[in-house]
Formats: C-alpha cells, structure tokens, sequence
C-alpha cells in the first residue's frame, strides 16, 4: 500500500521538478555563447521550464559546465557544486567539459567526472543550442524515469534523487586515452614523435623553398646602420628575414638598445608589442642556437614600424634585466616568461607566477616538460579540494585595516568568464585592484608546438571564441608570411568577408552585455536575433557557428556555396535599422550616460604605452588600425573610415564600437558586391590541402595531399609575425619553423591580455559599480588573455 | 464636487473576531509552509556548503569591518528628512483647522529644514562616492 501511494508521490514530486530546474550562471568557456543563446528568443529555453539562469549557487539546483575545465579552476567548479541547493543535477556541456576535448593540455582537467558525478553529457565542440534544449530534456526524461525522491523526502532509507552518478577514476573507472580505452601499448602521436624524443623526420627528406625574404625600407636601413654603429660588436642586424627587422643583442647591452630605440631613435618604438621566450634545447641543430632566446617586438606609430630584438640566454635557469622600468606593460609579459619557461627577470616588482597556479611545479612551455595532460598524474577529487585559489590578502599590497577585501570572479556573472579581480573596498571605493588570471589558460601555445601546420586552426577560433574564423587570419598570415605562400584574390576577398562578419558578430554580443552590465536588459534580446542572422550566414558558408575553422594556409577551406549573395544582402538590407533601434534604446538614455560618460578613464599616452589596442585604443582619440597601417589579406581595397572618439572613457568606447559596426557593415557590402572570381586556394599544393576534385585526378595532388594532412607541409627554418586587427584588437602570430610539419615555437600576442592589464589605472579611485560599467566597456574574452 | 451624505457610506462594524481569525489564518499558514520547507527539504551540511559565497573562492578576512562613516551619514540624513515628511503630510490632511496659525507654524518648521539641508550641503555631506576628485 505505502509503495503505491509513493509511486505516485514520486510522480508528483518528479513531475514538478522537471518543470522547476534552476540552472546556474556559470560560463566556463566558449561553451557558454551557446548556452547563453538557449536563453534568447531564437531557442527559448524559457519553453521547458528551465528559463531564468540564476547567479549565486544557493538558488540554484542545475550546473552546466559549460566549457573547459581548468586545473587552477577546478577547485571553485566543486565548491560552488557544493554550496547549491539539495537535490542538484549537473550536466557536462561540450566535448571539453566531457573528456578534456582537444584541449588535451598540461592546464585542463580530462573530464569534469573525475571531480563531479554527471547525469548529462553532450557532445560537440561546441554543442549546438539545439543540442543544449536536448541535454536539458534528457535531464527531464532522468529525473522522471529514474528518481524515486519520496522516500529521501521524508527521511526514510531508499529512494534516490539528484546527481547519483559515481565519480570516475582515471584506470579504473574511465579512460583519459584519447583514442579511446585499450590502446595503452601504443605510444600517442605527438609524444614520442616530436622534439625533444624524436631526432629524426621524414620531413627532412623533403626540398622546401627558403623562407620569404624581405627588402627592408629605407627608414628601417638607416635605423640598422645608426645601431650597428652606436652598439658595435654587441648587436647583429639579422638577414634575410622574412617579416621586419631583426637584431640579435647582447644581454648585457639589450636594455641600452631598447631605451634607445623607445626614447632617441628617429623613429620612435613606443610600444612594446609582445615579449616572449623561445626555449631552444629542442633544435635539431643544437649548436646554433643557445639554450633560451628572448624575443622583444617592438611597434613605431609614426611613421607605422615593426622591429624584433633576439637576445641569447645562456644556463639552466637564465636571468635577465627587467625592462619593467622603460615600459611598465613589461610586468605581465615578464610574469609570465617566468611562469612558464622559468627565465627570472632581476629588478622585477613582482616576479610571481601569473597564469598557472601559486603552487604548481615545473615551467610547462620548457621542452623538456610534459605537453599533455594524459601524461601526467589525472587529476582528483583530492586535488580539488587541496589546490584552492591563492587568498585574497597576498593580492592586496596597501591593505588598511577597515578596507574590505571582495573576491568578484572567477564566477561572477559581471567578470565576463572566468577572471578574479581581488579589490580592496573602503566604503564603496576601489582602493586597490588586482587580479588573478590563468584560470582560463588553455595550453594553446604548447599544443601549438606538436599539431602539424593545419591541424592548428581549429585552435586558432577558439582562442577568442566570440571572433572565430576572424582568429584564424593572423595565424595562417603568419605562416604564410614564413613560407611566401601568395593567396588567390577570391580568397582574401572571402577572408575578409567573414572576418568582418564575425566583428558585427562579437560587437553585438559586447553590445549585450554592456548594457546589461548598466542594467539594461532589453538590447540582450534585440541583438541576439540579428547575431543568429550572420550566424545563419556563417554557417551557410562554413558549416559552423562558433568555430567554423575555415580559413587554410594558402586560402579556405572551399568556395562560396551557393545562395551566399541574397543571405549577406540581406543583413545588409536589415542591419542599418537594427542599429538605429539599439542605439535608441540606450543612447541617450541618462542612466546609461551618468554611468559611463568620464568613468573608466585612460588617457591617449597612457593607452599606446601600455600597448592597449583595438577600439579601446581608438577611443581614445587614436585613428590607429592595422587594417590601414599595415594592410593585410586586401583590406587596403577597401573603402571604410576608422572611428575613434575623445575621452576614453567607458562612454567613448561605446561609440567606437558602434560606429565600428557601420563601417564593418560597409566592408561587408564592397566585399559582396566586388567578389572576384578565381581561385578560392592557392594552386601551390607545397602548402596548401589541395582541392578534392585535384586530388582525386592526379598523382602530385594527391601526395601533396597525404603529406600535408599527415606529417603536415614542410615550412622553412625561420621566423615570422603577423597581426591582424580583431574585433578585440591586435592579435598577432608569431611561429618558429625548425623546418618540420609543426611549428618549433608558437607564440601568440593577445589583445585582452594588454587590455585588461591597464584596469588597476581605469578603477582605482571609482567605486564598485563603476568597475562592473568598466569591464563591460573593454570587451574583453578570457582564451585571448589567458590562451 | 458634492459632499457625500453620511446616510450614503458603508457602515463601519467594528468586529475583533474577524481580525482574530484573519491572523490565527496567517500564523498557521506561515507555520505549514516552514514546517513542511523543513521536514521534507533534504538537508547537507558540510564546511563548503555553510562557507560563505565569494565568487567561488574562500572569503578574505571578516565581513564585520568598522563602517565608514558616509553610510552612516545617509542613513542619518535620510531619518531626519524622512520625519519632516510625517510632521508635513499630518499638517496637510488638517490644513483647515489649524488654519493660518498652523501654515506659520509649519512654514517655519519647513524653513528650518531648509537651513539644515543647505548647511550640509554647504559642508560636502551629501558629497557620494570616491573620496578623491574624477580624473
């Protein structure tokens, strides 16, 4: 009798909790766009009963792990798993969250299993909204069909309710192979195959031209005669090179050279684009090179230059001047060539780790250290709740006694993805901001150094997952750029078509979360319905959404499908008015001006040395962008003007961006109307994936193609970098050939990370609210900062 | 507009029982709803679970800090203010029978209140925000 009445308790008590789920606001990675957009009106999730995302664990009952999980990150996943509501159910979103993904990495956790029990798991990278509402159903489907909750109601023994599901151990319960169970006798591709276990390649066997060399301009001659003559025996101009001037420096004399070239040189290197190290003891020709070079990428304003510093390190564990003192932005940059190859920098304010964890061993971009996670220890339950997240106070250096000190992020709905900002509070004003970032580092780098040339663009899009194939354009530049693989017209023109379509993209998802950062909820819903346009046209031509992967070296991946024209003219036709009826909605808006106008500000001087790029720069009042300083992929064809605004504020950086989306709309509408005819990839098949019908007629096509999609094409020995101007900024590319079918040293120049390192200066002094309208303005993305 | 004749209105029966009932209702419902949110809600206990949230991360130092003052201020001021309110709308509803000595009375009163609203004025109290001036 009891049995039968509890039979149907259970169906009530089961029925409505499939109705009642509260998911949590939690975004790990790229994953979450996609959840996200399940909540906009296209998908409306709001139809099965799970529609509003709440923000704190304690009203929550549904975590979806949306993204990758990190190591530095795991431990607040399974705190905030503990602290939501009884019964709770998880469900793991997308092939990252599911088994490590292709981000099998020295930073990622293999599967968010082996710390949380799953009911759920869905697949794809990332899932599909669809795929998301169908996770959510199966979830439904779970609880009615295998939940017996009345007897865990009312306290009796038996009865099951919420996430039962074990949690897996790697060996014993789960595999972290990733191909699969069964295969341990078998070393992985990539381990033992590539430097520094492997002496020997095919690829040596094979002829490749030599690297691009370039001519360099008169400026850059005269530059290299004054420093050869003012250093002497200490600095060697580089020849040929394949992108800018190159020197190779002395330690000793590398900062004289650098202070020159910033305060005294005819042309002035303000900036200090990138910094970054290459561990040499991987080289095959081992006696050329010393142990570790250090890499210094200089930028010019006027007139628009380049310039790069090698300087060699010598020893285990080198040491090096500080260069903190010429340009504060060096701080991070030199964090982490610490962090990471372990090369300390003497002078250095505050030389600790940055990306990886405070108590993480070993430097992992060295060669000599493990680059995937399947090689080392799985990581456990037990680590979780060991390794927690440095406390608050060892951020905070001015610390009084009443100033609070407030965690906001890595969760937080406002932080934009998973970044901590530690700040110290007196009363509602920021006394002192820090932050703690790494927790999204991806080991896009190393996995760099063992994918072949083309297996790398899938990485390329994610690694600022709202730009995709817009991500792809500086790496196959760069590669291109080493190699002198000349691209067809159509192509460029077609690259330029989606990057541009991928910026509309991203500033209406900025466009959305600012407002709603001010309070604004309304725009979130306008533009996402004009993202899942391009988005359509998007996948109309690539076939995906987030990460289409489309660009190749020497071209695309395949031509324009048909029916292109009408969907791109389309948005052209629709998007002008849609603009006007965003801008009307916060514009003027007063609440929206009093919370922006002279908050968050930067000054014009403080923004270049700082190497703060992209509309960020612009606004303030800097017309500089790459696409007309330095013109790539025929962006110089185009006509289209380069907003900038006075201020830099946070007000400003509004109107940069949504003039910019005016004039991205117009390069879009030229790039339509003059679509060339021709080729969509390069006929140099050295390099390229030749076209299938090719490769299936003859013979030379269909080696080219076995080579390039096995061991990869054969790039030269050499150097090269190439930045595009992103939606977010400038990211740039630098590669290292040792003349094999992967790059020796990938080396990627992020915008956010220069962005976001200039916050302290924007929030000092405002209060907490403002902070929240800061981070909205500078739109930045946690893979591009943290890779 | 015409006054309405005493003889039209509802008549107003003063009766305690109802409001007894009305009350007793509430309380027993109240009493239902915790008792039941308590016996059937499953309850964890654990160190994360009773931590307090921060962002998922373990909270620095107490919550119980000396409060600055400006919070205090406000709430002060907001007091003070808010009394002129009760004393002003009182005056307002007998406004004909305290005639023009009440309209003195209360001129005054709101006099005084504007003195004290332009002093703290004058001295930055109502000044919110950042301590140091915008850059």
């Amino acid at each position: 009798m009891n049995e039968r009445l509890f039979h149907v308790s259970d169906m009530v008590i089961n029925w409505s909790r499939q109705y009642s789920l509260w998911p949590m606001f939690f975004g790990l990675s790229c994953c979450f766009v996609e959840e996200a957009a399940v909540f906009t009106s296209r998908y409306d999730l709001a139809r099965f009963g799970a529609e509003v995302l709440r923000p704190s664990p304690r009203q929550a009952d549904l975590l979806i792990t949306s993204g990758t999980i990190f190591k530095k990150v795991a431990p607040v996943v399974l705190r905030l798993y503990e602290q939501m509501a009884e019964p709770k159910w998880v469900i793991s979103m997308g092939s990252c969250s599911n088994c490590g993904g292709m981000y099998d990495g020295y930073s990622v956790v293999q599967g968010i299993d082996q710390i949380l029990p799953v009911d759920v798991y869905i697949p794809g990278c990332p899932p599909r909204p669809e795929a998301v509402e169908q996770g959510l159903l199966m979830l439904q489907r779970k609880i009615v069909q295998e939940e017996r909750p009345t007897r865990s109601v009312l306290g009796l023994a038996g009865g099951c309710q919420g996430s039962q599901a074990p949690i897996l151990a790697d060996g014993r319960t789960k595999s972290r192979d990733p191909r699969g169970p069964g295969m341990q006798g078998t070393a992985i591709r990539g381990t033992s195959v590539s430097p520094p276990h492997f002496p020997e390649s095919r690829s040596d066997l094979m002829w490749a031209p030599p690297p691009r060399a370039i001519h360099l301009s008169e400026t850059d001659q005269t530059l290299a005669r004054t420093l050869v003559a003012r250093f002497g025996d200490d600095l060697q101009a580089a020849s040929p090179v394949s992108d800018m001037p190159t020197y190779t420096v002395a330690p000793g004399r590398v900062k004289a050279v650098l202070r020159y070239l910033k305060n005294e040189a005819n042309t002035r290197y303000a900036r200090l684009d990138d910094l970054t190290v290459i561990d040499e003891s991987a080289r095959r020709d081992k006696a050329r090179y010393p142990d570790y070079t250090m890499v210094y990428s200089l930028l010019a304003f006027d007139p628009p230059g380049r310039l790069r510093l090698k300087v060699p390190l010598h020893g285990k564990d080198p040491v090096i001047d500080t260069v903190t003192d010429l340009w504060p932005s060096a701080n991070w940059y030199e964090r982490e060539a610490f962090d990471l190859f372990g090369v300390r920098f003497d002078g250095h304010p505050n030389l600790q780790r940055l990306l990886m964890p405070h108590d993480w061993e070993g430097y992992p971009l060295r060669k000599n250290y493990p680059g995937r996670a399947t090689e080392m220890a799985p990581y456990t339950l037990a680590d979780a709740r060991e390794r927690q997240p440095l406390d608050g106070r060892e951020f905070i250096r001015r610390a009084g006694a009443h100033q609070l000190i407030l965690n906001v992020g890595p969760h937080h709905v406002s932080t934009h993805g998973l970044m901590r900002y530690v700040v110290a509070l007196d009363g509602e004003e920021i006394t002192e901001l820090a932050m703690d970032i790494g927790y999204h580092h991806r080991s896009v780098e190393k996995i760099g150094e063992r994918q072949t040339w083309h297996q790398f663009i899938p990485y390329t899009d994610r690694v600022d997952y709202l730009a995709g194939a817009a991500n792809n354009l500086p790496y196959v530049l760069a590669v291109e750029t080493l190699a002198g693989i000349r691209v067809p017209e159509r192509a460029q023109c077609i690259r330029v078509l989606l990057s541009e379509l991928f910026r509309l993209s991203n500033h209406l998802v900025w466009f959305a979360t600012f407002a709603h950062d001010l309070g604004a909820m309304t725009p979130n819903f306008y533009t996402f319905r004009e993202r899942e346009l391009i988005l359509d046209i998007v996948e109309l031509i690539t076939g995906g959404r987030l990460h289409p992967s489309w660009f190749r070296l020497g071209g695309v991946a395949a031509d324009l499908p048909d029916g292109w024209k009408p969907a791109v003219d389309r948005l052209i036709q629709v998007f002008p008015q849609a603009l006007v009826e965003y801008e009307r909605l916060i514009r003027k808006n007063p609440i929206f001006k009093a919370r922006t106008q002279g908050i968050g500000r930067i000054t014009r001087a403080q923004a270049m040395e700082w190497g703060v790029t992209g509309p960020n720069l612009r606004a303030c009042g800097l017309a500089w962008d790459l696409r007309k300083q330095f013109p790539y992929s025929g962006y110089e064809n185009y006509d289209f003007e380069v907003p900038t605004a006075e201020g830099g504020d946070c007000y400003a950086r509004y109107l940069v961006r949504v003039e910019e989306m005016r004039q991205s709309l117009g390069i879009i509408q030229q790039a339509a109307a003059n679509m060339p005819a021709g080729r969509y990839v390069t006929d140099d098949y050295r390099y390229a994936v030749p076209r299938r019908a090719d490769m299936l007629k003859d013979i030379e096509s269909l080696i080219h193609h076995f080579i390039t999609v096995t061991r990869g094409p054969k790039i030269p020995r050499g150097e090269a970098y190439a930045a595009c101007e992103i939606p977010r900024g400038e990211q740039g590319y630098y590669v290292v050939s040792d003349g094999l079918g992967y790059a020796y040293r990938l080396r990627i120049r992020a915008p956010g990370f220069a962005n976001v390192q200039v916050m302290p200066l924007m929030a000092e002094g405002e209060t907490m609210a403002d902070l929240i309208a800061i981070i909205g303005s500078l739109d930045y993305i946690l893979p591009d900062i943290d890779r | 507009m015409k006054p309405i004749a005493p003889a039209a209105w509802s008549p107003w029966e003063p009766n305690i029982l109802s409001l007894v009932v009305f009350g007793v209702m509430i309380c027993l419902l109240i009493a239902v709803l915790l008792f039941l949110s308590i016996w059937l809600g499953e309850k964890k206990g654990g160190a994360e679970k009773s931590r307090a949230y921060e962002s998922g991360i373990i909270p620095t130092g107490s919550a119980r800090l000396r409060y600055p003052v400006p919070f205090f201020l406000v709430a002060i001021f907001f007091l003070i203010f808010d009394v002129e309110g009760a004393f002003i709308f009182t005056w307002g509803i007998a406004w004909e029978a305290l005639g023009w000595a009440g309209w003195l009375q209360i001129t005054f009163f709101i006099g005084m209140l504007l003195l004290g609203l332009v002093y703290i004025w004058r001295k930055g109290g109502l000044e919110w925000g950042p301590g140091r001036p915008r850059r």
